[in-house]
């Protein structure tokens, strides 16, 4: 068979015309996709740009407006604050009970205040683990 | 004396016929185009030597042609007849090619989708000459004009014929200069060659790292069958763009692509022996490939024509012929037409868009006419 009817015997016309429409259109729509690539690469590039600003604001400036500053830590404070509590608690006392009387009391930097003044020597070791106020 | 015999009647020199001969003058053609004409040397040095080892007339049955199941050459042409060596290639042609002026000019990659006509009126042709639909889709990619989308979908579809389809893709491909020129000055006026484009855009990093995923998923999603070319056509491409696997993209696109190149051409040529090859098949095989490869020229400057009805910023025609996916030939032969007709007009980035959107669009047939005849 030859010619035109072995055309379309074969389904000739019909896989030509179809597999050109299918390629123009995959090729149409691929260039209309990378026509809005710049976009898409804009809108990446700025979300990138903008997480490492803020990252960068954090690390340089971590203390801004809205945000609460944590307290100030005075030594001669702590100590005027946890003596009364060592009086009460009477000598020799234990580190964990003034500890809990202090956090009982909702008073700041309980931890900190405490080894601050063992490291200064106001709370010195006594007997049998436990300690005493020394002004 | 009867072991001597025995011996020269075992001989090249014995068993050889006419057709031998003119397959050896054929290879050595070939030879001469590729090293004194540097005629796409690439391709046509490998295959020309492959024609003449494939044509060394021998004695079947001890496993040494390109045919017997237990021959070294058959394991090489394995790549070949399974579609691995164009994969291999094409990974390599993604990890060499540059989309930056395609990116630049979306509107290029119309002229590369035209220029695909050339398959379909071939196709057409091909049936109308007696051919059956799947010899008839495997003579019609020529016109595609891409080695390797070639001999993968021939191999896919008419296996018999991967030799005077490659050889005729490839010979084509070479000829070029001779068949496109004539074409596009026919075709074109003197104003329209003389057409400026504009100067391309800037691309960023971030378009071409995401120009590969969307190419894979577009064009693979409408044409899975194509996936075995534009799957490392695309990953190729992501490698040589990203930056942090710089080895593997050097790699990919030297010695990967020129090994797979190397053990193309060399059996495929091989394969051409000429009880295969000297057929009248052959004859319309190189006949329907020069009508594909003018008439995808044809199209993709006709294509170009149309497409400045209807557009403000006038594109110049000349463009449509490098839509033909034969990289960089093609794309060279448009920047040469372009200088004779304006010294001053350089095409060459503007061309190299549509020979990319070509190799792409080549591959998308492929996919298509191995799913419609599968």
């Amino acid at each position: 068979m030859y010619g035109l009817e072995a055309i379309s015997a074969q389904n000739g016309w019909a896989m030509a015309i179809a597999g050109a429409l299918i390629v123009m259109a995959g090729l149409m729509v691929l260039s209309l996709v990378i026509s809005q690539l710049h976009k898409v690469a804009a809108f990446l590039e700025k979300r990138v740009e903008k997480r490492s600003e803020n990252k960068q604001a954090l690390k340089t400036a971590p203390k801004e407006a809205g945000v609460p500053k944590p307290p100030a830590f005075d030594i001669d404070e702590a100590q005027a604050r946890l003596k009364p509590l060592a009086a009460e608690l009477g000598e020799p006392f234990e580190l964990t009970s003034l500890y809990e009387l202090a956090n009982r009391g909702e008073l700041p930097h309980v931890h900190l205040s405490i080894r601050s003044l063992r490291e200064s020597k106001v709370i010195v070791p006594a007997e049998d683990g436990r300690f005493v106020w020394r002004d | 004396m009867d072991l001597l015999i025995q011996f020269l009647s075992n001989t090249g020199y014995y068993l050889m016929d006419f057709r031998n001969v003119i397959m050896l003058l054929v290879g050595s053609l070939f030879l001469y185009l590729a090293i004194a004409k540097e005629y796409e040397p690439l391709l046509l040095l490998p295959i020309g030597f492959g024609v003449l080892v494939g044509n060394i007339p021998f004695f079947k049955g001890f496993g040494l042609g390109i045919y017997e199941s237990n021959s070294v050459l058959h394991y090489l042409y394995f790549g070949v007849t399974t579609g691995v060596y164009p994969s291999i290639v094409f990974l390599g042609l993604g990890a060499m090619t540059d989309f930056t002026s395609l990116l630049a000019m979306p509107r290029l990659m119309l002229l590369g989708a035209a220029a695909q006509m050339g398959i379909y009126f071939t196709l057409i042709s091909a049936l109308a000459l007696g051919f059956l639909p799947k010899e008839a889709a495997s003579i019609a990619i020529i016109g595609g004009a891409d080695g390797p989308t070639s001999i993968f979908l021939t191999a896919k579809l008419a296996p018999h014929l991967i030799g005077p389809i490659a050889i005729a893709a490839y010979s084509y491909m070479a000829l070029i200069p001779i068949i496109q020129p004539p074409i596009m000055r026919l075709l074109t006026t003197q104003k329209e060659r003389r057409i400026q484009m504009p100067d391309m855009r800037d691309v960023s990093r971030t378009e071409k790292l995401l120009f590969p995923a969307a190419g894979l998923i577009l064009c693979c999603f409408l044409a899975p069958a194509s996936i075995p070319l534009l799957g490392p056509f695309f990953f190729g491409n992501l490698m040589k763009e990203s930056g942090v696997v710089d080895r593997l993209a050097q790699t990919a696109r030297t010695a990967i692509i020129d090994t797979a190149t190397i053990f193309l051409g060399f059996t495929v040529g091989a394969s051409t022996q000429a009880d295969v090859f000297l057929t009248p098949k052959s004859v319309g095989i190189f006949f329907l490939g020069a009508i594909a490869f003018s008439i995808a020229t044809a199209s993709g400057v006709l294509f170009g024509k149309i497409m400045n009805l209807f557009m403000k910023q006038k594109i110049n025609p000349l463009l449509g012929a490098a839509g033909v996916s034969a990289v960089p030939g093609s794309a060279r032969e448009v920047h040469q037409v372009g200088l004779k007709s304006d010294p001053s007009n350089y095409l060459l980035m503007h061309a190299m868009a549509c020979n990319s959107s070509g190799v792409i669009g080549s591959a998308i047939c492929a996919g298509i006419l191995w799913s419609f005849l599968v």
